[in-house]
């Protein structure tokens, strides 16, 4: 195999792998707190038209960037009242966010379809075909690695910091968090933002940079696969950098696949990344046999009355 | 809105007609629900009855064309529990998070959908638009009043079913111990796994049937547009009546004439969008007011 189409795969791989883990680890962080946000899919929706409307606009990116997190944390802020202070179902909220993204994603960018963004995140360095790795490396932008000053901000805070302990403690056992004289809403409540925020910048990648436009849908269940990362990590920042990144390569692969000289129905390899996803889960899952790492006190909504 | 609606006997059986798919997909959302699992992938197993009639269709013929149909119906039914078989097996056995592994089936069916409709059964003369060729007249379900399908009969007796299957039956209690408490589960000898397998089956089978009545009912053909987003709806109806047949039953009623009063609007130059936020915001109006109920301040004698 020639250099350059090697080196094309791993360009892909990397892009790939930066839109799942962006929003992975905000969900990573999310959970950690016990709160459980399905929500991804939408939060990544309106960040990512938020931002592109923004850049259409305004042709300025910095500006798209701010506006896109900004608009996806505000989003899941729906989910931290409802899961948080009024203490209702989260699966049922979170879909509610799935499903409400999409729709009102859509909405806003209707007459934004199609249209050509003038700006664009761009690459550290431009190289048109980048024949190692080093060149793949700058031909990166900066969002990735953005990501990857967040992958060890975020294993940092939430290993070494009194923040990261306490998240963690709320997370794992809420009840003796607040006899601790923890403040769980408000930890909870802080948290689930700041996995909006992270989906949102996911969203940006994705139509500043990934994909430079906007259509419905565009999502197309990435914010799912973001889930399964997270559970695929074992809520650990640096596995689930590892598992974005064999997620990420499997994206990249298969439509390279008949290039290589397999005959594969175009059709059929779109459903190969999904089906995939959900083989490895099996896997994991089992191999595992319930030490999942998953924080105690997941989903379940804490009622301090019931103390 | 509501004019277009429900405002003729036309416009009034199209409503019933849209929401034939989401009560159906609803009570297997409910079904489901009743040992605690999450059916996300209502969606795809939609498709995949509608999948398993056209097969069915194909490669059968029967005369009798009421025996015809009543076959299709079963194995669209069939089509939607074997969608859900992997999910199941994964969960019950493995413990597989039901809730990402029925929503990736979604993707994986519509693209199997996708694939069949551009491939194999590719119908030469629908020219670019992707589809299957039209099933034959005999089969279609014939109409009740108006445009009204004999399907929205089906409904009623499946949400009565459901309702005694899930509130009255003794599989419906055992249901519910098992999804409450494993350990209650245990001292009364229910075997909670194989209850979760047959709530699964079950509900991946009532979305199947919605395919498979919304395949000969509808769109008389496969497509990737048997099913615009039911699946999902679905689990809306089913989540704002807290999983309940009956009320699933008034409400997907209540929300199929809103995708219709969508649909119409769009016409007059309002996103069709309107009505997935319109119904997303209630869900989330019946969360709050859950919070409210459940906090009411009473007044208390004092004893």
């Amino acid at each position: 195999m020639p250099d350059i189409q090697l080196m094309g795969l791993l360009n892909a791989t990397l892009q790939a792998a930066t839109l799942l883990f962006i929003a992975a680890l905000g969900e990573l962080i999310t959970e950690k707190s016990g709160i459980l946000n399905l929500g991804v899919e939408g939060m990544i929706s309106i960040g990512a038209v938020t931002g592109f409307m923004t850049a259409i606009n305004t042709e300025n990116l910095f500006l798209s960037i701010i506006v896109g997190v900004l608009s996806a944390s505000l989003f899941s802020s729906i989910h931290a009242f409802v899961t948080v202070i009024l203490k209702q179902d989260q699966t049922v909220s979170g879909l509610i966010l799935t499903i409400l993204g999409l729709a009102l994603s859509s909405l806003l960018g209707k007459k934004y379809v199609g249209k050509k963004l003038m700006v664009k995140v761009e690459s550290i360095r431009d190289i048109a075909e980048p024949s190692n790795i080093f060149e793949v490396l700058l031909s990166q932008n900066l969002i990735f690695y953005l990501a990857i000053l967040l992958m060890i901000t975020t294993s940092f805070v939430l290993k070494k910091t009194m923040f990261g302990r306490r998240l963690e403690a709320v997370g794992e056992d809420s009840r003796a968090s607040d006899s601790m004289g923890l403040k769980i809403n408000k930890t909870q409540f802080i948290a689930t933002c700041v996995g909006g925020a992270f989906a949102g910048l996911s969203g940006v990648y994705l139509t500043l940079s990934y994909v430079p436009f906007w259509t419905d849908n565009m999502t197309s269940g990435r914010g799912w696969i973001c889930l399964a990362l997270v559970i695929f990590g074992g809520w650990k920042p640096y596995r689930t950098a590892l598992g974005a990144l064999l997620f990420g390569f499997l994206e990249a692969l298969v439509p390279r696949l008949q290039t290589y000289g397999f005959e594969l129905s175009p059709y059929l390899v779109k459903i190969a990344p999904y089906l995939i996803t959900i083989i490895v889960l099996v896997i994991l899952t089992i191999y595992k046999e319930g030490k999942t790492g998953a924080p105690g006190n997941i989903g379940r909504p804490f009622f301090r009355e019931n103390r | 809105m509501l004019k277009l609606s429900v405002g003729s006997i036309n416009s009034l059986s199209n409503s019933l007609n849209k929401a034939i798919p989401l009560i159906l997909a609803g009570l297997g959302i409910a079904i489901m629900n009743s040992v605690k699992l999450w059916n996300i992938g209502a969606e795809g197993q939609i498709f995949l009855g509608a999948i398993a009639v056209n097969l069915i269709y194909i490669n059968i013929n029967i005369s009798n064309s009421s025996l015809f149909i009543f076959i299709l119906l079963i194995s669209g039914f069939i089509g939607g529990a074997i969608c859900i078989l992997l999910p199941a097996i994964t969960k019950v056995f493995f413990g597989v998070n039901e809730i990402i592994t029925t929503l990736l089936t979604n993707y994986v069916i519509i693209g199997l959908t996708v694939y069949l409709v551009n491939g194999p059964w590719k119908d030469p003369k629908s020219l670019n638009f992707p589809a299957a060729a039209y099933v034959g007249k005999e089969v279609y379900l014939p109409t009740i009043f108006g445009k009204l399908s004999s399907g929205f009969l089906i409904c009623i007796l499946f949400a009565i079913g459901a309702h005694y299957l899930k509130e009255k039956s003794v599989f419906g209690y055992e249901m519910r111990i098992a999804g409450g408490s494993a350990m209650t589960a245990i001292y009364a000898g229910i075997n909670a796994k194989q209850k979760a397998f047959y709530a699964m089956l079950v509900g991946g089978g009532f979305a199947g049937l919605a395919g498979a009545i919304e395949l000969l009912s509808q769109t008389h053909r496969v497509s990737p547009g048997i099913s615009q987003g039911f699946g999902y709806t679905a689990i809306i109806v089913a989540a704002i009546t807290g999983m309940r047949p009956i009320g699933i039953f008034l409400v997907g009623c209540l929300f199929g004439a809103l995708t219709i009063g969508g649909a119409v609007i769009q016409t007059i130059g309002v996103s069709s969008y309107i009505a997935e936020i319109i119904q997303a915001s209630t869900l989330i109006g019946a969360l709050i007011s859950q919070f409210f109920f459940t906090y009411q301040i009473k007044e208390v004698e004092d004893a």
